[in-house]
């Protein structure tokens, strides 16, 4: 069919059959007719004078709209027709509700609005309105006689009441409250108001009636405006809550957060409290103390409780002040307030009349009577104060004696003593009592002048510690020579001058020469320091020069032999006993050095002894010092370390390295109990099936029963016998152990102790009899001598590598043995390469084996773990961290230790055991944890 | 100063969106967009040179502390308080995988060269390595030597490098099979390393930039003048290893030089605690995000 329609084709337009339109035509006369308006008026079709049908409404589908299709008909509505908005574009017309309004809701909106009718309106403006149109009104009705808008400009309306003409001669404004009136008008309500400086004009908005009452009496106004300002006044005191804020009437802010309303009464009461303010802690409210400082608008899930870890540690800010953002609210000086201030100036309270007479008076009490010879200055009776007291008696000047050894002596005699204190004085006046170089102290030749020194050292002392010293000593002044001055400078002196001044004294100096010039080469800082500082032996310069020598011998090595014979002393008792004092005083020196360096460090040096040419401040010693503290923790810091650690095979994969251990057998799981590891073997023996990143073969040790383990299965035993042995009860403690975990532990001890004996009995007879059907030869005591090294444990690594195959020993077939064995020297080799490399395998010696070091290793870090934390909380406690570390360090580690715990007692019960063993040593060195180990093993064999 | 000019101290851009403290800011493989990530549990990736935010990924629970791209750009990680690391698809917004594992908060993840692996560092004292290229959501690898929780993971090709708050930087090499433990005495709080490989920058809690030497562990020099007590921030070199850049908690950030350890530079970044510096991979651009919800950009 397609096919032949195809093939034509048409031009024109085709002509409207006849009938069609005749039809159309004989409709449209019905309509016209009325035949069809008996149809429904959904049924009924509009046409034009044509009978079309007339197209519109094309919103409801076309050719139907308005009312009965009435649009565009006679009868109907014209649709409006189209105008162009391009000129009156910007004529947008405010629309007002009025717009939308019909006439009788205009009317219904009308009577609702507020307003005050005619009669009680006074002098509103609505009441002039009112007469305006009543008058308008009027006038329409009757027209009068005279014509025109005449009568209305001479007969106004009366616009306003006498009282609004009244109050607006008075100053009244419109638009303002009646209060004002009185404020404007009044001069002494002026005045007053003046006085009332603080209170300003709180008194228009709200007020009690006794204040009312009270300005009321005060200003002298008609009673027709005291009634006005009263009903003004009075008003807001019916108010209940008077509204404060600026929202809208009926509005709450608190409608659905009820909890923040008294949170908000709260703070405006405290607010009107004068300067203090303590708003209510909001988060106590709301979510008790569970809720500790959490970050602002991140809360979490309300399945989930708040952790310590919720915390917001960058918390700036508190939480506890934030509450519901109100409007700006009107800065609102409180009632009370004005109250008081208005009080206040009349001395009484509303309601309390003064009294005329009190019976209350300040009763007033003299202050203490101070005692005549009361000093306002505190005098401490300590030592500095002792010696400055014999300075009280100024000794007079004497000429230094001729002998210049004697003054040299004394100078520093006097200079020592003023630092030591009087007791030392006495001390050494005891000590010398036959020494004639001391003659000075008990009065003999130069006993003035030592008297006249230790003055002005004293003085010196003194006055350099309350700065008053050129004050106080005035005649030393004048003597000032270049010992004192360097002294005063705080100079040192040279130690060769020193040196010079005693071996003058005591022997011939010409030899001593070289021993000084290797002392300025080669004392160390700190010695000579110490040296300077203290001269314990300075009473018998002899003596201390020895002294002197032997600490540098002590400190740098020296030769001490030429030294010794140099000084005369007789006996070798006395020398011996000489040595000790100089230890002693050594030992002192070196103990007080540290607190000297600070001092000196604070206050300047006035130096020791007199003479010098050597200046060195104490300053840049006291830094060489530290830094030589600074290379001294540097040192211990960093400490490197290094262990053999095996990366999974995937994770060598997915780094795309080779495995490093590829082809060594598979890491044993790290043994989790002691039954694991202990099982019925020896420690050297299990050690090597331990784990088998940390193997360790020793070819110096003995070779023993290698195939021990192979052959265990085939042999039938107890069953109940072996499970005491091998099975492991650990796991299902593991579980229980945190419900449990001391009990347990006392259990699990009696466990590893039966374990063990059993352990012990039985494997040595099955490895005997094992031995001897095998053919090999088997030891008769089971527990293996300390030291000594079974040969299992090299061929432990390849054979059992790991514990379960240890306990499913059948799998293992001999083949397997061989090949691992063939494997085996490499392996050694490697071992031992290994252990070379790290020593912390074997630093037990021999005897530790793998696992026994892995297990060992778990307890070193354990122990150092306890040391640490240890350290850590110490660190902790002695700094202070205000704010807290977030990322989980220290801390807050603390603060959750005890859920770590309970975390980690699963895996810490396994080693429960040894840590305990290892809690004695815990803070001591390697040395007494492998001392304790051993005596484990003891124990254990 | 010749040397100051060269770094970058002039503020370039403002990244702002984050509510709360932004925790870390990571620039991607090429440098042309950054991922932040922060206590609003969100991360946002961004165009730092324009400033623009481009896409906000959320899915964690908690807060988020770490975020690392893959270097193609097509996948990231991210870790934080809800003790996940969640495995992304960058343009979809997806989380491809989730390894849950770690017994505390996350604080750090970074993958590997290869993409193939995410390592992470958790408060539970270990590393854990996860497998992304298969579906297995166990870790490939837990490492759990350290004695305290560990802050900070960096990889090379061949090393895992963790630096933890027991005071040691560990480095686990896999060609090897050794576990090297650099004992630093002070809680570690970020690690990093050299461009050039040979040295590992650790800071430390006790206000202290430790630069190490790697192959022997040797302490090379020792940063000083920031604060750095209590909060997790970050270091990092400069891309020619001139300079270190060490953000304090006092909202600065530290320029040093490598060699004098002399502070070059240091001026004002943020008002709050700077916690994550992080430098252009080729650039002399550098992000700085800090607690107060801010993240900028850099440029000299």
């Amino acid at each position: 069919m397609g096919l032949d329609d195809d093939d034509f084709v048409f031009h024109g337009t085709p002509i409207e059959r006849e009938d069609e339109i005749a039809s159309r035509k004989k409709k449209a006369v019905a309509g016209a007719s009325g035949t069809l308006k008996t149809l429904p008026a959904w049924k009924q079709e509009v046409t034009d004078e044509e009978g079309r049908r007339r197209f519109h409404g094309a919103f409801t589908g076309g050719y139907s709209a308005g009312y009965y299709n009435t649009v565009g008909s006679k009868e109907g509505w014209a649709p409006q027709s189209f105008t162009s908005s391009r000129k009156n574009r910007a004529g947008a017309r405010q629309q007002s509700i009025s717009d939308f309004l019909d006439e009788d809701e205009k009317a219904e909106l009308e009577g609702q609005s507020l307003s005050a009718s005619s009669q009680f309106d006074t002098f509103g403006f609505t009441a002039a309105e009112q007469s305006r149109k009543q008058a308008e009104k009027e006038q329409h009705e009757r027209p009068s006689a005279i014509p025109g808008p005449v009568h209305e400009e001479l007969i106004a309306p009366a616009p306003e009441s006498i009282g609004v003409k009244l109050l607006l001669k008075m100053g009244w404004r419109r638009g303002h409250s009646i209060k004002d009136v009185r404020a404007s008008s009044d001069a002494r309500r002026e005045a007053r108001k003046a006085f009332l400086a603080f209170s300003a004009d709180e008194n228009t908005k709200e007020s009690s009636d006794s204040l009312v009452l009270e300005t009321e009496a005060e200003t002298s106004l008609g009673p027709q405006f005291s009634e006005d300002i009263k009903f003004s006044e009075t008003t807001p005191v019916y108010v209940l809550n008077p509204k404060q804020d600026l929202h809208g009437l009926g509005y709450d802010p608190f409608k659905h957060a009820p909890e923040f309303r008294e949170n908000k009464r709260s703070r405006l009461t405290a607010s009107k409290e004068v300067g203090y303010r303590k708003p209510l802690s909001m988060k106590e409210s709301l979510f008790g103390p569970k809720s500790g400082k959490m970050a602002p608008g991140f809360g979490i899930g309300a399945l989930e409780e708040l952790d310590v870890e919720d915390e917001d540690v960058y918390a700036g800010y508190d939480f506890d002040q934030t509450y519901v953002i109100e409007d700006e609210q009107p800065a609102r000086p409180s009632n009370d307030n004005r109250l008081r201030l208005t009080s206040k100036e009349h001395n009484v309270l509303p309601g309390f009349g003064a009294a005329s007479n009190s019976d209350y008076s300040v009763e007033r009490f003299d202050p203490p009577k101070i005692p005549k010879d009361f000093v306002a200055r505190h005098k401490f009776s300590g030592p500095r104060e002792t010696e400055t007291k014999p300075t009280a008696s100024t000794p007079p000047d004497v000429p230094p004696p001729e002998d210049k050894n004697l003054k040299l002596l004394i100078d520093g005699f006097a200079t020592f003593v003023s630092r030591c204190g009087k007791l030392y004085e006495d001390l050494s006046r005891e000590k010398n009592e036959s020494n004639q170089l001391f003659d000075f102290l008990r009065g003999g030749s130069g006993h003035d002048y030592y008297a006249r020194r230790l003055w002005e050292e004293q003085q010196k002392r003194s006055g350099q510690s309350n700065l008053q010293l050129d004050v106080k000593v005035p005649p030393s002044v004048q003597k000032m020579t270049a010992e004192t001055r360097g002294s005063l400078l705080g100079e040192k002196p040279l130690q060769k001058s020193l040196k010079e001044t005693e071996t003058s004294s005591s022997s011939g100096g010409s030899f001593q020469f070289p021993t000084n010039l290797s002392d300025t080469f080669t004392k160390s800082a700190s010695s000579q320091e110490a040296a300077d500082a203290i001269k314990p032996f300075k009473e018998d310069l002899a003596k201390q020069e020895r002294f002197e020598q032997f600490l540098k011998e002590k400190y740098k090595g020296g030769l001490r032999s030429s030294d010794s014979n140099r000084f005369n002393i007789v006996s070798e008792s006395a020398r011996a006993q000489e040595r000790l004092d100089f230890e002693a005083a050594a030992e002192a020196i070196e103990k007080g050095k540290a607190y000297k360096e600070v001092r000196r460090a604070t206050e300047r040096p006035i130096d020791f002894l007199a003479g010098g040419l050597q200046f060195t401040s104490g300053g840049t010693e006291q830094i060489k010092d530290t830094g030589v503290v600074d290379m001294k923790t540097s040192k211990t810091y960093p400490k490197r370390e290094e262990f053999q650690w095996r990366p999974a095979p995937l994770l060598c994969k997915r780094f795309d390295l080779p495995d490093p251990f590829m082809g060594k057998p598979a890491a044993a799981p790290r043994a989790r109990n002691k039954m694991d590891s202990l099982l019925f073997l020896p420690d050297t023996v299990k050690a090597a099936s331990g784990s088998g990143a940390r193997q360790v073969s020793d070819l110096q040790e003995p070779e023993k029963e290698p195939e021990v383990e192979v052959e265990v299965e085939n042999v039938e035993r107890p069953v109940d016998l072996y499970k005491a042995i091998f099975s492991d009860d650990s796991e299902d403690d593991e579980e229980q152990q945190p419900m449990n975990g001391k009990i347990q532990d006392g259990q699990e001890k009696k466990n590893e102790a039966a374990a063990t004996t059993l352990n012990r009995l039985i494997a040595g007879d099955f490895l005997e009899s094992l031995g001897k059907e095998l053919g090999f030869e088997v030891p008769s005591d089971a527990p293996y001598p300390e030291g000594t090294k079974p040969m299992e444990a090299d061929n432990k690594p390849k054979g059992k590598s790991d514990a379960s195959t240890e306990r499913r020993p059948g799998l293992k077939e001999k083949p397997e043995e061989k090949t691992s064995s063939l494997k085996l020297v490499s392996e050694k080799e490697k071992s031992t390469q290994k252990r070379e490399k790290s020593p912390r395998n074997w630093s037990g010696g021999n005897d530790l084996s793998s696992s026994e070091s892995s297990g060992d290793e778990r307890r070193r870090k354990r122990s150092k773990k306890d040391r640490h934390r240890n350290y850590d909380s110490e660190s902790d406690s002695s700094s202070d961290y205000h704010k807290r570390d977030k990322h989980g360090s220290r801390s807050r580690r603390k603060r959750r230790e005890s859920s770590r715990e309970k975390r980690s007692s699963h895996k810490k019960h396994s080693k429960h055991h040894k840590t305990k063993d290892s809690s004695s040593s815990r803070y001591s060195g390697d040395e007494e944890r492998k001392e304790s180990r051993r005596e484990k093993r003891r124990r254990r064999d | 100063m010749s040397a100051t000019t060269e770094l970058p101290t002039k503020e370039a851009n403002l990244l702002k969106g984050h509510e709360g403290a932004v925790l870390a800011a990571r620039f991607n493989g090429d440098g042309n967009y950054a991922l932040t990530c922060g206590k609003d549990r969100t991360i946002r990736l961004w165009n730092p040179h324009r400033g623009i935010l481009i896409k906000t990924y959320k899915s964690h629970g908690r807060e988020v502390r770490d975020v690392h791209v893959t270097s193609d750009n097509a996948k990231f990680c991210s870790c934080g308080g809800d003790r996940q690391v969640y495995y992304w698809d960058v343009s979809t917004g997806r989380v491809i995988r989730k390894f849950r594992g770690h017994d505390g908060e996350v604080n750090a993840v970074k993958f590997n060269d290869s993409s193939a692996v995410v390592v992470s560092a958790g408060f539970d004292r270990s590393l854990r390595v996860w497998d992304c290229r298969s579906h297995s959501v166990e870790p490939v690898q837990i490492i759990d030597t350290f004695l305290d929780t560990v802050m900070s993971v960096v990889l090379t090709k061949t090393e895992i490098i963790g630096g933890s708050v027991d005071g040691t930087v560990r480095t686990f090499d896999i060609r090897m099979g050794r576990e090297m433990s650099d004992n630093l005495g002070q809680p570690v709080n970020c690690i990093s390393i050299s461009n050039d490989g040979n040295c590992v920058l650790a800071g430390c809690l006790d206000s202290t930039l430790r630069l190490l030497d790697r192959t022997t562990g040797e302490l090379l020099q020792v940063y000083k003048g920031h604060i750095s007590k209590s909060f997790k921030t970050d270091c990092c070199l400069t891309n020619s290893d001139a300079h270190v850049i060490g953000g304090s908690e006092d909202g600065m950030v530290y320029f040093w030089d490598l060699v004098d350890a002399k502070v070059v530079s240091k001026f004002r970044a943020h008002d709050l605690v700077v916690t994550s510096v992080s430098y252009h991979p080729k650039e002399d651009c550098m992000l700085t995000s800090s607690v107060d919800g801010t993240v900028r950009v850099w440029k000299k």
